[in-house]
């Protein structure tokens, strides 16, 4: 009996490329997404259970952690929105030449930054 | 940063691979070992390393990483001039398919660097150094750089690539207008190398059920060919959450094709055909 | 240990078509287009201060179009949410549990959905 037939390597010896990174990217920032929009649930219910709650839900999310959770929900979000229209675009049948993806790829990725920052400058509280 | 055609070597050398370890996550028989460390040829001035997967069949050991010092000066400009030079110079048991040595047969596909391409098109030039060569991505290696593909002929032969026609045979051919006939340019062409489809990481996690990138750009030609008449049945066919809808548009299938056809657009196509069809 | 012989072809084929699959890539894409405006009509109203303190969040919620918008995205939100994580749990989990997370994933979109538009609701009517 012979050893057997092993399988090649598939993520541990791949390179990792601008297609395959921002589709992780796309995929991760959904999964925080879904999670955040579970939050926005109950953050609405903190508000329609008066005052006190909102005041403590509102006290959580402008702590240091809850800043730091939101501006990253907040990357998420611009991030998942760029590409998912990016995705759109695809799904319409155009933008697939090498240089469009290539090209697409990096204006979503400065885009979502840019709008994500802007946001947050923006936050009045 | 922008990438214009798939031939383009990437610009930066590193990471050739993502930063974990070599065997994370790897089943217990695929794991890959340190191999031999053959020597310089004396004499030589310019040498590449090369860092070659091995796997012998008829031993008990698993697969292991040999490492070989090509003589640039001595041997043909392609990584398959330097396979070769290495199987007739070094180590005769260095097995991998070959036949054309021009990029049109698809038979020495194989992952270079970390990306899937011909070697009898990749300039040694272009490698890093060492260069890292293994077979196929996510494929049972039969011997060294040969990896078994019949799963994936398999589902090429599921989508029926033949025309489907009950209108008799023409005395001569089937007429086809340029424009019909163009309409398959971009996708006739495919060798069947399966770069795409082993470089597909939706593949990688649902190959038996996905059909891959290769096998779609095909069921795609077969479904824009004006003289085919099976449409219906081939689309029911791709009906399948599975089968078709892996695809998350990924795009490394376009990226790696060593013929700089485009798997991505043909699938779109495809899904667009299966709206067409609902409304 | 049993060596299981299945021939390429008949792995290949597995269990035949499902018959499905395009409505829930169309359903996602659908979902996908009517969140980009709510999405950032949400944003902007947010960092506008819509929500600072309660009171400006019950005044904010008041005005039936601030509510209809805000159940919209709650709707569009989590259908979207339940059709991704469903993709994700068909990609990764490979065994039966599959169809148990998928339904849990479904079940629990559905009533993050409920409790979202009963709060909006409840805040809406508020004195």
């Amino acid at each position: 009996m012979s050893h057997r037939r092993p399988k090649s390597p598939n993520m541990q010896n791949y390179r990792p490329q601008l297609t395959s990174v921002l589709s992780f990217g796309h995929r991760l920032s959904g999964v925080a997404l879904s999670l955040g929009a579970f939050g926005l649930a109950g953050w609405l219910m903190a508000g329609a259970s008066g005052q006190d709650a909102f005041g403590s839900a509102q006290a959580l999310l402008l702590s240091v952690p809850g800043r730091i959770a939101l501006f990253l929900v907040t990357l998420a979000l611009f991030y998942h929105l760029c590409n998912g229209v990016r995705h759109l675009v695809w799904d319409s049948g155009r933008g697939f030449e090498l240089r469009a993806i290539y090209a697409g790829g990096w204006t979503v990725v400065g885009t979502s930054l840019i709008l994500a920052l802007a946001l947050w400058t923006w936050w009045p509280a | 940063m922008i990438v214009d055609r798939s031939d383009e070597v990437p610009r930066l050398k590193w990471p050739r691979r993502f930063p974990v370890p070599r065997n994370l996550g790897v089943a217990v028989h695929s794991r890959i070992a340190e191999g031999k460390s053959w020597p310089a040829p004396e004499g030589a001035t310019r040498i590449a390393t090369l860092r070659i997967y091995r796997f012998d069949p008829d031993g008990m050991a698993g697969p292991r990483l040999d490492t070989f010092r090509v003589d640039l000066d001595d041997c043909g400009p392609m990584l398959l001039d330097a396979l070769i030079w290495i199987k007739s110079r070094i180590d005769t048991t260095l097995t991998f398919r070959h036949s054309c040595r021009e990029g049109v047969c698809g038979s020495c596909a194989m992952t270079i660097d970390g990306t899937n391409w011909t070697a009898c098109t990749r300039a040694m030039a272009d490698l890093a150094q060492p260069a890292m060569i293994f077979p196929l991505a996510n494929l049972p290696v039969i011997k060294d750089l040969v990896p078994d593909q019949s799963h994936l002929f398999a589902q090429y032969e599921m989508i029926e690539p033949w025309l489907h026609a009950e209108t008799p045979a023409p005395e001569r051919e089937r007429l086809q207008s340029p424009r019909e006939r163009a309409a398959l340019d971009g996708y006739y062409e495919c060798i069947l190398c399966f770069c795409c489809t082993s470089g597909c990481p939706s593949h990688w996690w649902n190959g038996d059920r996905f059909l891959g990138p290769a096998t779609l750009l095909q069921a795609w030609r077969w479904l824009a060919d004006s003289r085919d008449e099976g449409r219906g049945e081939r689309l029911d066919a791709l009906e399948d959450p599975f089968r078709l809808y892996r695809c998350h548009t990924i795009l490394n299938c376009t990226r790696t094709c060593p013929r700089g056809l485009n798997p991505g657009r043909a699938i779109a196509e495809i899904k667009k055909k299966m709206i067409e069809r609902q409304g | 240990m049993t060596i299981r012989h299945i021939p390429p072809f008949a792995r290949a084929r597995g269990l035949g078509a499902a018959g499905h699959g395009t409505a829930h890539w169309w359903a996602q894409r659908v979902s996908a287009a009517g969140l980009v405006p709510l999405v950032l009509w949400f944003a902007l109203a947010l960092a506008g201060g819509a929500a600072a303190d309660h009171a400006k969040l019950v005044a904010w919620l008041a005005a039936p179009l601030n509510s209809g918008l805000m159940i919209l995205l709650l709707m569009a939100g989590f259908h979207h949410a339940a059709l991704g994580l469903q993709v994700l749990a068909e990609d990764y989990i490979h065994s039966g549990a599959r169809f148990v997370a998928v339904a849990a994933i479904q079940l629990a979109c559905f009533a993050g959905a409920v409790f979202g538009i009963a709060s909006v609701l409840r805040v809406a009517l508020m004195p």
